[in-house]
């Protein structure tokens, strides 16, 4: 694969965050544009200073929602780019923005992503789509074939499954932006409503609203837009990949547990830093059995043994490697186009100490990572 | 079970199955078998996945495999035609594709990783008004049914 190398250094100066759930009466470009001024307010940023925007959403409601988001602020003329990557989109949407200034062609960058996910089982195909018919297109059935064939063979239980959930409220219980905030315990996720055994109601992602913005600037340009360096974060990595062939003869993503394996390679290579330099860890973790298989490719614990680090405490915020310090996929929600620029919100309060109640002992690299169908993959990770 | 008529029945995806009986009681899972790398893959394809050769020939995959991982599904998704709860496997045949379809004819307490499968079709009808097309699916098979297909690892 041709990794570009970057030139620039580039950091993100600003975050905001409108909350998950559910908001009836707000459309998705009102959602989108509120995190958007929180980002801008975050850093200083002026609006008419932003050369460049990348938005990241997934279900159709309009088209060019990224304009719409925007045009309130004021119409600059820039470029605004739609994306849609599934459950990457908002990370793509970072990517972009990240190649967008390394490469040189600016000095400033808005990404950010929104979503108002339907309720219901999430599918990936085309209504009419052979797939419908055949029964495979249902994204937790996919999780659930994963997470039997993950506890056959490396001896699983249900409850350590379940302890990932749990710990996704706890932390959830400390962020006022959570979707779900209740702390519930292993009893209730197990004998909660089964979706696609083993995967019952509480192991699954609520589907839901909420955006989230960032502002990345090169760290050469901080100057001469009178930015505060003390708080930027910088970017040391993002990549990106697509599906690889994985041996099974097929593109469906219940057959690439381990996908995001060649983009946590990609990342660790660019940065420099490696899985042993890690402070804290957004992943992926749509369902339960996602966010041990995503540590597992991010080379934080051997393969097949993240269910027995959970067990022992150290994914939670007080443990050596903190996984989903905000509540994840699980607890936050999971609005698609939102979601990885959540995890970057998350990564840059955690390294500027603002987290908290939920704030993790002083770190000083964290990783997010996302992934989705079509075996999309993104990795970023980011330094003080 | 409604009875439908069979005349002139589709397969549900002509790249991944053919019938070969005009009343659809028999078929054959299609797939692709790369010769430069020897990679099968199910279903249709104009490069190899693995090694991006375009010098595939079609070839038929065996009707038996293994039940490598199942789930019960209790919340379809929207549109599903079938019964619920169903029963989805991840099926791996001895040609190395894994194949994802609905197994029939079991009880659930029967299922288990590494159950041999054998390949059932059924009609199955979209929605009140949609076409009826033969849907491949996997269903029990006893031992010899299972056995690896001749020239089969």
């Amino acid at each position: 694969m041709t990794q570009f190398r970057p030139n620039r250094e580039v950091v993100v100066v600003g975050v905001g965050l409108h909350p998950f759930g559910r908001f009836r009466g707000k459309d998705l470009a009102t959602l989108a544009r509120e995190a958007v001024v929180e980002a801008l307010k975050d850093c200083g940023v002026r609006w008419r200073d932003i050369p460049v925007a990348y938005f990241g959403h997934v279900y159709y409601q309009g088209m060019s929602v990224g304009e719409t988001a925007l045009a309130s602020l004021g119409l600059t003329g820039i470029p605004i780019v739609n994306v849609e990557n599934a459950c990457s989109s908002g990370s793509t949407a970072f990517w972009q923005a990240y190649w967008g200034i390394t490469s040189g062609v600016f000095d400033l960058a808005l990404a950010f992503g929104a979503e108002k996910v339907p309720g219901g089982p999430v599918t990936v195909t085309a209504a009419d789509s052979p797939d419908r018919f055949i029964g495979g297109d249902h994204m937790m059935a996919g999780y659930a074939l994963r997470m039997r064939r993950y506890m056959e063979e490396n001896g699983a239980t249900p409850s350590a499954l379940a302890q990932v959930s749990v710990k996704a409220r706890q932390n959830a219980s400390l962020n006022p932006y959570a979707h779900r905030k209740e702390t519930f315990t292993v009893e209730d996720v197990l004998s909660s409503r089964p979706i696609a055994d083993p995967l019952t109601l509480y192991q699954c992602c609520p589907t839901s609203e909420g955006s989230a913005a960032a502002v990345l600037c090169a760290r050469d340009a901080l100057r001469s837009y009178g930015l505060d360096e003390s708080r930027a974060i910088r970017v040391i990595a993002a990549s990106l990949t697509s599906g690889n062939y994985n041996g099974r003869g097929s593109d469906h993503s219940a057959f690439s547990p381990y996908r995001t394996e060649p983009a946590a390679l990609a990342a660790y290579e660019m940065s420099g830093v490696g899985p042993e330099d890690v402070d804290l860890v957004q992943v992926h973790d749509a369902a339960t059995i996602g966010e041990l298989q995503q540590i597992e490719s991010l080379q934080l614990t051997p393969k097949g043994e993240a269910w027995r680090a959970t067990v022992e405490g150290r994914t939670a915020l007080t443990g050596d490697i903190p996984v989903n310090t905000d509540g994840g996929l699980l607890a936050m929600g999971h609005p698609f186009g939102a979601t990885g620029i959540r995890m970057v919100h998350e990564t840059v309060t955690q390294l500027r100490g603002e987290a908290g109640a939920r704030q993790v002992n002083n770190p000083r690299v964290g990783v997010a990572q996302c992934s989705g169908a079509g075996d999309v993959t993104t990795v970023q990770i980011f330094a003080r | 079970m409604p009875t439908y008529s069979r005349k002139s029945l589709a397969p549900v995806d002509p790249r991944r199955l053919r019938l070969n009986d005009p009343d659809g009681s028999s078929g054959t899972l299609l797939g692709m078998r790369c010769l430069n790398c020897e990679v099968c893959v199910f279903g249709e394809a104009i490069f190899c996945q693995a090694c991006s050769s375009d010098n595939l020939e079609s070839v038929d995959l065996s009707s038996c495999g293994i039940l490598y991982s199942y789930t019960i599904v209790r919340v379809p998704p929207e549109g599903w035609p079938g019964p619920v709860p169903y029963v989805l496997g991840e099926v791996e045949l001895p040609e190395g594709p894994h194949v994802l379809a609905e197994v029939i004819d079991i009880e659930h307490s029967d299922l288990r990783v590494g159950l041999e499968v054998r390949l059932a079709l059924e009609p199955v009808q979209a929605g009140d008004s949609g076409p009826t097309l033969m849907v491949y699916k996997w269903a029990p098979s006893d031992v010899t049914q299972a056995l690896p297909q001749e020239g089969s690892p």
